[in-house]
């Protein structure tokens, strides 16, 4: 790596919504799926989603699959069964 | 001076395994330090350990483990990782997707992966130097033998748990069978489940790139 | 005879540790050296070791439970990595100071910031000047003989001074190679039981580590000084008497390596020296005249015997695996070291500096041939350019 390559001092700008640095989403073996018919929109996934990789977007929730590692709390916490995992090679994508 | 071809070790074969972290370090290892102890018994050079950049403590990471094996003493023996191997086993199916497993395979290489899919399936999803390989090979060893799941052994520590307890066994025993490193027998000697090992070597599905349409 | 096994550098410590069968080990984890806590840690619960295993709440505390123990005579073992190592800095004065023959491993990690694991001699060459003896193996099996080898010397009573054992983090620490573990018997005979003359002992009541006036400054450091210096006879002494128990034979100080008629060496210390070999052997093989010097001890630093192996050369290169911002030379403490000791032979040798393999970085095989053919150029035409590169971005 050359020494221009490197920011200087190591450090990285903050805030920011993505690192290109720690791109998680190969860590995933199940996938999470949503239900938008169950779902209330109670946002208790969009919280505890450790990678904060849950967005709120004007057509209800969607996982940033870049980052999603699939670790599945989503679905363990959402009170209506909304979320469920999905083996990651039943999808071609 | 010049250094071109100058460091090649001719004899030289590298084995990748590729796993996840935390649940599958051990099992990864486990194939490494099994299909190289068999080989030492046959006489051959050999080498193994873990790769210590990836994150091993992260659950799910993508992690690797590495064997080396020569009928010459091995020169290379502070590179630390597998460059241009020539076996890759995955220790699990999802590992083909977004994951370079085929990073710097030789040609003639064998892709080797713990799944209950079937080669054409898996094919699907592989990307990289897909001409290169010789080989898929599939085996459900996590049918045959669930895994071990044991911090003991890591960092370079003694696995007071054995080798080959897991479905590394039946995981190195596609691995021999698609790729004759070493012999059933030597492998057999190794790990502490012949069976299951056995069980891998013969229900390991080895279909040939060329009919899976990979082969350049 | 021993048994072979394939280990790591740190389960070869470990063994070590058992085969000296200390009374008190003291651990902290930081990787690359945890490996060796967590083999004697199953050790001790496995029952296959009798010894008192205490799990510090940091560096400082881990250096500070080994300095008792080992002040009430007991065999006493520690060690670390990286920050882990600099964390304890106060601590390893006063254990040699006070003269008490305990041993820390180090396995080498890169100091922070930023947070890099990777091997690197910096945090080992930090406590260069403790009063401690120190050095460098560069195979799993050297990292076994050398804890055996430190306890032998550090508690010779011409010596009585703490140990170093360091290995280069990863390299060596973790990546798996053939070792010989010594019989328990013979280990015996080569290291009999830790007698300190000075223990704490309520039957001959002593204090250690009392505050002392100004003016027995002076005294105590050459008592230090005179330790030290004089552990180079004992360190010759003990690889001798290594050599005819194990018969396995190191050259106590410095090891050469196709040094034969060389034109040029590279002089390195830890597991970048195998690295070297390979390529001075690829090189020999061409027709070049090249060589390999690996220096074993850092401290006592043999100044005779660097002096004796570099001077046949045309060219050195003095590989630094450390990071020493702003020094003499401007590459590392390997090179204004290895300059001293030749520094009577006046511009004979043509030195020169490579600073190489930091933050954990292999040094390859392609880098030892640049250095190479650097140190060709330099020995055909007689004169350096500059002190020192800093490898890659400069050579
Ligand atoms: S699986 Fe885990 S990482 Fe992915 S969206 Fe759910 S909580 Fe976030
Ligand atoms: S926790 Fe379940 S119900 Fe609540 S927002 Fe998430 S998916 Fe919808």
């Amino acid at each position: 790596m050359s020494f221009k390559e490197v920011p200087f001092a190591g450090t990285v700008p903050s805030p920011k919504r993505e690192n290109e640095g720690m791109v998680t989403g190969n860590w995933r073996t199940k996938r999470p799926v949503l239900d938008k018919d169950k779902c209330t929109d109670c946002l208790i996934c969009w919280i505890s989603c450790p990678d904060a990789c849950i967005d709120q977007s004007t057509t209800g929730l969607a996982f940033n699959l870049k980052y999603c590692k699939g670790c599945g709390i989503c679905a363990e916490v959402c009170p209506s069964n909304a979320i469920t995992n999905v083996p990651e090679l039943d999808y071609a994508d | 001076m010049t250094s071109s071809k100058l460091f090649e070790e001719p004899g030289l074969k590298q084995i990748t395994v590729w796993a996840r972290g935390v649940y599958e370090n051990k099992e990864a290892r486990d194939v490494v330090v099994a299909v190289t102890e068999a080989a030492a018994l046959e006489g051959k050079f050999v080498q193994a350990w873990e790769n210590y950049v990836d994150l091993p403590d992260r659950i799910f990471v993508p992690v690797r483990a590495y064997g080396k094996i020569s009928d010459q003493p091995i020169e290379s023996k502070y590179v630390y990782e597998n460059e241009t191997p020539d076996i890759v086993a995955l220790t699990e199916e999802t590992l083909v997707k977004g994951v370079p497993i085929l990073g710097g395979i030789r040609p003639g290489a064998v892709l080797v992966v713990n799944t209950k899919r079937s080669p054409q399936e898996i094919s699907k999803f592989l990307i990289g130097d897909t001409n290169k390989l010789k080989a898929v090979v599939t085996v459900d060893a996590s049918g045959i033998k669930q895994g071990v799941i044991t911090l003991s052994g890591a960092e370079g520590a003694t696995d007071a748990s054995g080798i080959g307890g897991g479905f590394s066994g039946p995981l190195a025993g596609a691995v021999v069978k698609a790729t004759g490193i070493v012999s059933l027998e030597s492998l057999l000697q190794i790990v502490k489940d012949k069976a299951a090992a056995r069980a891998g070597y013969d229900q390991a599905r080895v279909a040939d790139a060329k009919s899976l349409g990979l082969a350049g | 005879m021993g048994v072979k096994k394939r280990i790591s550098g740190c389960v070869a410590v470990a063994n070590g540790v058992k085969l000296a069968d200390v009374d008190v080990i003291c651990s902290y984890p930081i990787r690359p050296y945890t490996g060796i806590m967590s083999e004697l840690a199953r050790m001790v619960a496995d029952g296959e070791l009798d010894a008192e295993f205490i799990h510090g709440e940091g560096e400082h505390a881990q250096l500070s439970v080994v300095y008792g123990a080992s002040a009430c005579g007991a065999r006493a073992f520690t060690g670390s990595s990286g920050v882990g190592v600099t964390y304890a800095m106060e601590v390893y004065s006063p254990i040699s100071g006070e003269r008490l023959p305990l041993q820390m491993a180090i396995a080498d990690r890169t100091l922070d910031p930023p947070g890099d694991f990777g091997s690197e001699h910096t945090d080992a060459l930090c406590t260069r000047d403790q009063g401690w003896l120190q050095g460098w193996s560069s195979t799993p099996q050297e990292a076994l003989d050398m804890t055996l080898m430190w306890y032998r010397i550090g508690e010779d009573p011409r010596v009585l001074l703490p140990q170093y054992s360091c290995q280069d983090g990863y390299f060596v620490s973790h990546i798996l190679g053939e070792v010989e573990i010594p019989d328990a018997a013979q280990v015996k005979e080569f290291l009999p039981p830790y007698k300190n003359h000075h223990v704490l002992d309520v039957r001959r009541p002593q204090i250690i580590g009392a505050q002392i006036e100004p003016a027995m400054g002076p005294p105590l450091q050459y008592q230090r000084y005179q330790a030290v210096e004089g552990a180079r006879q004992v360190i010759k002494q003990a690889h001798a008497e290594f050599a005819g128990i194990f018969g396995r034979s190191y050259d106590p100080f410095v090891e050469e390596y196709m040094t034969d008629d060389a034109e040029a060496a590279i002089f390195i210390q830890g597991a970048h020296a195998e690295t070297a070999k390979t390529v001075a052997r690829r090189l020999r093989n061409l027709g070049e005249k090249v060589g390999v010097v690996r220096l074993r001890v850092f401290r006592p630093y043999p100044t005779q015997e660097v002096r004796l192996a570099l001077s046949k050369f045309k060219a050195v290169g003095v590989v630094d695996n450390s990071a020493n911002f702003g020094i003499a030379g401007s590459s590392g403490v390997m090179l204004t070291e290895a300059r001293t000791a030749l520094y009577n032979l006046g511009d004979k040798v043509k030195t020169v500096g490579f600073v190489g393999g930091l933050g954990g970085e292999m040094i390859t095989h392609d880098e030892f041939y640049r250095m190479f053919a650097k140190l060709k150029e330099i020995a055909k035409n007689g004169k350096t350019d500059r002190d020192g590169y800093w490898l890659p971005f400069e050579l």
